[in-house]
């Protein structure tokens, strides 16, 4: 395994908005998604997901829905909202330009000043 | 918000928060409980599996604090939190929130109860619309007294026609009438009332109508019932209109009936008993003639809007030079000389006349009760600030946690509250049950003209009250927590004795708080009681013990003529006296501690000295043995006998006070004196006898000179008190005196039927009553100082006992530890007996006119006091030193 990294301030939320928008998920399943599909490369911190969440439910991004589980258990499903979509939207066009203008400053090399 | 809302809002927040605070929960286990289902998938075992997954997670707890803020949480939630929490930290220490809220509920109730009666007294405007434009006018008679007397009657006609100031001014003059045709004969209390008089006060009556201006005069007999009279005496009979009663006699035409909340005259006004019934004014001839005399008539103005004090005052100087003529014409028509009589007038406002007597004495009692209340709020300081010490561990374990500061100062706060709240709730349980238990007490001279009562104005009162020592006590253990370093404790292991110098200090202070108080009362208390035994030493002149006395009035219609009238009073007097049980009887026009008629007199050969010129003293016409049934004593000379007839020289006998007055060092027997200026043309009258002096006013008041003229030598007054005395209860003597004059004229009601002891005690209930307050008020706060001292003493030696079992271990004596808790709590204690005696000192000026002999520095008192608290504050630092002996070195040692 890679060594993992801090999240970068900010980007939870992000991650927790993708991993829904991909179908809905409970808490866990939001968890196991996000180190899925960042192939275990980030460290989150799991009593952290849950304020994040509620965050987000509060600011009408995902919207909540009881549900059962795969193994047969109450939990509690996250599914991105129509209002989350163009905020993940804005947000990785955000963050794509933000990666870009980053590298460029960091690739800069002295001849090119 | 309307309250229905409000109420949804608290319930909906109290529900959602439930159903939340359940979510959360299931839906984070559900999170640790498939990742540990995961693991045990993994080959983990179950049990560690668990463990794993707790630790990954991380802290739940601070995870669900900072969830329930995501969700943004209302305060409302927050603070039901707090509460909830209070609320179990207060039932897992059950002792200490008895004593807490027992202490508070006692001082709030105290002070609610006072505070209704202060409100209802001295807050509430008086029982009359435009209460706060009503004036009384006086006379002042410069000549004879600097104090104001009430009006002549010819004067109220001219006040009303002269002033500029009021709207309208009516006047009235108590007097008794003989009720009968109804049941019992009795005698009433009446106001004779000028027709515009209700109307001045702005009162209308409950049925019927008030009288019509061609009333007013002599002769009209219309009579307004009050509503207490009505229900008495005719059961509250519907078609009571238009009947007739019998007064003096005479029938009198019913055409109105009073509310039962109008009162009529207001102590102040005159003599403080409501009327029964209310008549025309209808002068008499005669006392239209009264020109400057008998200043028996209340006058009330209602001024005009906007007329200031001042403007009142001066209008009225010029209405008395008006006065003053109608007098002179009198005079000079009458051929009377009128010397150098000067007139004034003053008018004050009714309120400050009616209630302003009783200010300092209820403002005192509030003042007292609430030094109660604060020393019970230093109590429950101290309290919670020793168990907010006990408490650290868990602030410190809150804070790590992912509490607020702020959270934490809020949840004292909430405690403070909460249990100011609790003792609030319980105080005005306690209150209700006071205010009866005053109601029931209180002195005939506190006016209850509005039922005193817990409404709103009272429940406010209490709101306040409990808000301010909430937060005063809440605040203080939040503020030592907020200088607490919370880090630095969770570090400390083991007991952690990280009080801070500053806090140790603060609880001394609060003891010094406590103990400056209850000196401050103890002293105040120690007055009245020094005061009150110096009245009830004193001697009012005469032998109240066995004697009873009743008036008798006789209507002026049947008996008209001199003779019926003394054949009436010798017969009734020959009964009495053959009366077995019966040791001495006789009468008298007023009697001692009632009041009396001031006359002016000029003494054969007496040179006044300059200032104002008359000579005045009280005077009573006597029939009978009066002194001896009294008991006043002869100093000299003779009682009269049955010489002294109205043919023979008119005598008289004299109090010791002004023999020693006018005649000092001479025989004052022989001498001469007359009514009157020394140029009036009545007959000298000679000195018989001198008599002992007798308190006429009040047992307080200085007693003046008084005369006594024989009954056989003037014309027959048809007014007499009679007095009695007996062998043992003198109560039992009023059926003897009913039957007498029963016998003799079986419609005459007999009045005021009471013992001189029984008039004794009215003219000491007021301060009875107020030392009974101030004295259980005194005696809480000493009881509820000295828990306070012994509390400190207890936790410190509980605190100490390392320190203590150190000291034992190194060789000091049981002794040097006893000495050493008690000099502790005698330390604090002498600061605070030093404050309290300073504080005393500055306020128990405020009590001189509750004082009597007893100055307000007292030092008997004061020593009294000191020596009490310095004893009470030693036994209560007793029981914790000898703890502090107690303790076993070994094991204070080994606690460590």
């Amino acid at each position: 395994m890679d060594k993992q990294l801090d999240l970068l301030q900010g980007t939870l939320d992000m991650l927790i908005l993708k991993a829904v928008s991909l179908g809905p998920l409970h808490g866990y399943g939001i968890l196991l998604r996000i180190q899925q599909i960042s192939k275990d490369r980030l460290e989150i911190q799991q009593g952290s997901l849950y304020p994040a969440l509620y965050r987000l439910e509060h600011q009408g991004w995902i919207a909540s829905e009881w549900g059962e589980s795969e193994n047969n258990r109450k939990a509690k499903y996250y599914k991105l909202t129509a209002a989350g979509k163009r905020r993940l939207q804005a947000e990785t066009e955000n963050w794509n330009r933000m990666a870009e203008v980053m590298a460029g400053i960091l690739g800069t090399k002295p001849e090119e000043i | 918000m309307s309250l229905w809302s409000r109420s949804r809002s608290w319930a909906r927040a109290i529900f959602r928060r439930n159903r939340m605070e359940s979510e959360m929960e299931t839906e984070l286990r559900f999170h640790i409980d498939t990742f540990a289902e995961q693991l045990v998938r993994s080959g983990v075992s179950r049990e560690e599996a668990m463990r794993r997954a707790r630790i990954e997670f991380g802290g739940i707890e601070r995870a669900k604090e900072e969830g329930r803020e995501a969700r943004g949480v209302s305060l409302l939630d927050q603070l039901l939190q707090d509460l909830r929490f209070g609320a179990r930290m207060f039932r897992k220490s059950p002792g200490f929130t008895v004593v807490a809220v027992l202490t508070l509920a006692l001082g709030i109730g105290a002070n609610t109860a006072i505070f209704s009666v202060v409100n209802a007294v001295l807050l509430s405007p008086l029982p009359y619309a435009n209460a706060h434009r009503l004036a009384m006018v006086k006379e002042i008679l410069p000549n004879m007294s600097a104090e104001p007397f009430n009006v002549s009657g010819p004067d109220i006609a001219q006040i009303q026609k002269l002033n500029h100031v009021f709207e309208d001014v009516g006047g009235f003059r108590v007097w008794t009438y003989e009720l009968s045709g109804k049941g019992e004969p009795q005698r009433v209390t009446a106001d004779r009332i000028s027709s515009n008089l209700f109307d001045v006060l702005g009162v209308q009556p409950l049925a019927g109508r008030v009288f019509a201006p061609q009333e007013e005069p002599f002769g009209h007999q219309v009579v307004i019932l009050s509503y207490g009279l009505w229900q008495r005496q005719f059961g509250g009979q519907q078609n009571i209109l238009g009947q007739t009663i019998d007064l003096d006699r005479k029938p009198y035409t019913i055409v109105g009936v009073m509310r039962q909340s109008f009162i009529l005259p207001l102590p102040g006004m005159l003599q403080g008993v409501s009327a029964d019934l209310w008549v025309p004014l209808g002068l008499s001839k005669e006392e239209l003639a009264d020109f400057g005399d008998n200043f028996s008539y209340t006058v009330v103005g209602r001024l005009k809007p906007g007329i200031q004090q001042g403007q009142v005052n001066a209008d009225l100087q010029l209405v008395a030079q008006g006065v003053l003529e109608t007098y002179k014409q009198w005079a000079r028509e009458a051929n009377m000389p009128l010397g150098d009589f000067r007139l004034g007038m003053a008018s004050m406002p009714l309120s400050s006349e009616v209630t302003g007597p009783l200010k300092p004495m209820l403002l005192m009692l509030l003042g007292a009760v609430g030094f109660v209340l604060l020393i019970a709020c230093v109590n429950v300081a101290n309290l919670l600030m020793m168990r907010s010490v006990g408490r650290q561990k868990e602030m410190a374990v809150r804070l790590a946690i992912g509490a607020g500061r702020l959270r934490l100062l809020r949840q004292f706060l909430v405690e403070g509250l909460l249990l100011a709240f609790a003792g609030g709730a319980l105080g005005l349980g306690m209150a209700i049950w006071f205010k009866d238990a005053l109601v029931s007490r209180i002195p005939s001279n506190i006016p209850q003209f509005h039922d005193i009562e817990l409404d709103w104005a009272v429940l406010l009162f209490n709101f306040v009250l409990v808000t301010l020592a909430g937060l005063t006590f809440g605040t203080l253990p939040a503020l030592w927590a907020s200088k607490t370093d919370f880090g630095a404790l969770l570090q400390e292991s083991g007991r952690g004795n990280s009080q801070g110098p500053d806090h140790r200090r603060l609880r001394a202070a609060f003891v010094i708080v406590e103990v400056a108080l209850s000196v401050m009362l103890l002293v105040g208390a120690g007055l009245l009681v020094r005061s009150f035994q110096r009245v009830l030493s004193t001697n009012p002149g005469f032998r109240p013990e066995h004697v009873l006395t009743a008036s008798i009035d006789l209507p002026s219609d049947e008996y008209s003529q001199d003779e019926k009238v003394a054949s009436f009073y010798k017969q009734l007097m020959d009964k009495l006296l053959q009366t077995p049980g019966i040791a001495a009887a006789g009468g008298s026009t007023d009697l001692p501690l009632l009041g009396g008629w001031t006359h002016a007199f000029t003494v054969e050969g007496y040179q006044p000295p300059p200032g104002p010129a008359l000579s005045l003293c009280n005077h009573s016409v006597i029939f009978g043995d009066y002194l001896q049934t009294m008991g006043i004593p002869l100093l000299g000379g003779r009682y009269f006998t049955e010489q002294d007839g109205a043919k023979s020289t008119p005598v008289l006998i004299v109090s010791e006070s002004l023999s020693r007055k006018y005649w000092p060092g001479q025989n004052p027997l022989g001498k001469r004196l007359k009514w009157g200026p020394p140029e009036s043309t009545d007959p000298w009258l000679t000195v018989v006898g001198v008599v002992g002096d007798v308190k006429q006013g009040a047992l307080e008041t200085a007693t003046d000179a008084h005369t006594y003229e024989a009954y056989a030598q003037l014309g027959a007054p048809l007014s007499l008190r009679i007095a009695l005395r007996g062998q043992g209860d003198a109560g039992a003597l009023a059926a003897d005196i009913r039957a007498a004059t029963r016998s003799l004229d079986p419609q005459l009601a007999l009045g005021s039927i009471r013992t001189m002891d029984q008039v004794i005690r009215r003219s000491t209930e007021s301060r009875r009553f107020v030392l009974a307050l101030v004295g259980s008020f005194a005696a809480l706060a000493l009881l509820l100082a000295a828990v306070g001292i012994y509390a400190v003493l207890a936790y410190s030696v509980t605190r100490r006992a390392h320190e203590l079992g150190v000291r034992m271990a190194l060789g000091a004596r049981r002794g040097d530890v006893l000495r050493l808790v008690l000099c502790h709590g005698l330390r604090v204690t002498a600061v605070g007996i030093a404050l309290g005696v300073i504080g005393a000192l500055a306020l128990t000026r405020l009590l001189q006119s509750l004082l009597f002999e007893v100055r307000p520095t007292d030092p008997a008192t004061f020593a009294v006091v000191l020596l009490l608290m310095a004893s009470v504050s030693l036994a209560a630092s007793y029981l914790p030193a000898r703890r502090a002996m107690r303790v076993d070195p070994m094991v204070a040692l080994r606690y460590e």
